[in-house]
């Protein structure tokens, strides 16, 4: 399990996105007192830092600075200033992403799963029951068969791969979608994942894909 | 100023030194004077007007003209004061100094109200940051208890947001300030970063979404589009037909070495009358009058920020039919140099 720390001092924030990503699966630890935050973030150990700019004591920005000269933890940072120049900043600073308040939920999860996985050095092929899944190729391979995926058919693959086991809503495949130039509307998605049963099916994986009524869908 | 002026001017001058040589000529012959003396005192007399007019009229005439001709050249003329040299006669000097001090005081009174905008307008910043913060909590506890309402609560808090980022817009596109970054963006991302925020209001609304060549880069600030975009957008919905479900297709297009973005829809479009006025501040028109959501801010600010980055914007519409954006960017090689 990937240890998060969140530096951000309006509470109410600060709890509710530790709600989040307990939900999501992340240990996390949230820092309460802001006297000293460098040291915390130090001490803690964490696989991923959540930043916030605007701190009591001290600039997040500078804090960063600091923290970069010595550690290579993976940090984004957060913040509700609309301008380019806190980006700018940030990233030079040696930032892994930016993130703008109020944010997406679903995209925060999306960059910060993003920035885990560039963290750790992970094989380009992942598996599935047999099948192997190539995302540059777009296509799964079992054996001598071969299944061409379209995009959007592929994006939806690669999250639920990435959730095996665990309910994807269709919110959160339409926030991928969406995000990767997609802008495909309820219906199409319907038809997205019917097609995608249907090729996993001539690979001889049927009924991988459940729905789960009001909630979304599970690879099992 | 030309010789009439100034004839004109001493007109009374002239006069009196007219009567002055009358009485001495009758004077004069009172006291038996005739002739030759009469005409060498007159001849003296009027030398001594004329060449003394002619001085007159000279440094004058210099230090009038200059004035008018850099008051007509000059584009801000309240330089007045400084481009000019004080001159040697008196009421030259007097006007030069009144003239600096009017100045003075108005750079002060101007500075009091520069000074005052300013800070209003961190105000709104500073407070832009600390409202976003609620907002941004709410979207988290909106997420974290998925239910049947979430959704139209994300919708609502979409609105609050987007409220949120007029009011900032509306300062930063007021102030000469320039707090801008322009570089080289990707028209594709800006739009999808749109998209994506305005993603469960476009669903809820039942509207599809289609794109074409928006693989382009253009120079703009990455924020600033991103607004004006998202304004579009936020007005597609709010005017959208209930005859027909909301399509917005945008599609950018390179046309004389300038990139065009064409952000159109299929909502109730707007009269042919309104058209000419619709980036007007305050103006809502006729679709306003059926749409009490209408503050006729959006576009006004929407058309600023064009106008700040230097991008051309420009509408057409058909009632009932279709309303297109265009909004023009520059391939500006100076830009890329820096």
């Amino acid at each position: 399990m990937n240890k998060i720390m969140i530096v951000e001092d309006d509470k109410a924030l600060c709890e509710e996105l530790s709600l989040l990503l307990e939900k999501s699966g992340y240990s996390v630890r949230s820092v309460k007192d802001f006297s000293d935050v460098y040291s915390q973030m130090i001490s803690a150990n964490s696989d991923l830092i959540l930043l916030d700019i605007n701190l009591p004591k001290e600039n997040g920005e500078v804090l960063l600075q600091k923290f970069r000269k010595k550690y290579d933890t993976p940090v984004i940072m957060l913040t509700s200033s609309a301008g380019d120049i806190d980006e700018v900043v940030s990233m030079s600073y040696g930032a892994d992403d930016y993130i703008t308040k109020p944010y997406n939920p679903t995209i925060l999860l999306l960059r910060i799963a993003a920035v885990l996985k560039r963290s750790v050095k992970s094989g380009q092929l992942q598996e599935y029951k047999g099948v192997i899944v190539s995302s540059i190729k777009g296509s799964l391979v079992k054996g001598d068969q071969e299944q061409v995926l379209t995009k959007n058919e592929m994006l939806i693959f690669q999250l639920l791969l990435d959730h095996q086991g665990e309910i994807v809503s269709r919110d959160e495949l339409m926030t991928v979608l969406w995000d990767n130039d997609e802008y495909i509307n309820d219906n199409a998605l319907s038809v997205n994942i019917s097609r995608l049963r249907n090729k996993l099916a001539d690979l001889g994986l049927q009924d991988a894909i459940e729905t789960r009524k009001k909630q979304g869908y599970i690879l099992i | 100023m030309t010789i009439r002026d100034y004839l004109k001017d001493r007109l009374i001058a002239y006069f009196i030194w007219a009567i002055c040589h009358a009485i001495t000529i009758i004077f004069l012959l009172a006291y038996k004077v005739g002739g030759q003396p009469i005409i060498v005192v007159t001849v003296i007399s009027i030398m001594a007007v004329v060449s003394h007019e002619i001085w007159n009229l000279n440094r004058r005439k210099n230090f009038y003209n200059i004035i008018r001709k850099t008051t007509e050249e000059l584009d801000q003329k309240y330089f007045l004061s400084e481009m000019l040299s004080e001159p040697d006669f008196y009421e030259g000097k007097f006007l030069c100094d009144t003239l600096y001090s009017c100045n003075k005081s108005m750079v002060e009174n101007v500075n009091k109200y520069k000074k005052k905008a300013s800070d209003f307008r961190e105000y709104i910043e500073l407070w832009v940051h600390e409202a976003k913060i609620p907002v941004a909590s709410l979207r988290l506890i909106s997420h974290n208890n998925l239910g049947v309402v979430s959704d139209k609560v994300n919708v609502q808090i979409k609105r609050i947001d987007d409220c949120i980022d007029n009011v900032l817009y509306y300062a930063r596109s007021e102030n000469a300030e320039k707090d801008y970054n322009i570089k080289e963006v990707s028209l594709k991302k800006v739009f999808s970063n749109v998209a994506v925020r305005n993603r469960e209001a476009l669903q809820l609304s039942g509207g599809n979404l289609t794109t074409y060549g928006l693989d382009r880069e253009v120079m703009t600030d990455k924020k600033w589009l991103e607004f004006i975009v998202g304004q579009l957008m936020a007005n597609s919905m709010k005017y959208a037909s209930v005859k027909r479900p909301l399509e917005i297709s945008v599609k950018a297009k390179e046309v004389d070495s300038n990139v065009i973005l064409y952000f159109r829809d299929n909502g109730i479009g707007i009269v042919e009358a309104d058209l000419p006025y619709v980036f007007e501040k305050s103006f809502t028109g006729h679709n306003g009058r059926s749409n009490s959501e209408s503050t006729g801010m959006g576009l006004y600010i929407v058309k600023n920020l064009c106008d700040r980055l230097g991008h051309g914007i420009s509408v057409s519409s058909k009632e009932n039919e279709y309303t297109e954006f265009q909004i023009t960017f520059a391939r500006n090689e100076f830009y890329k140099m820096s």
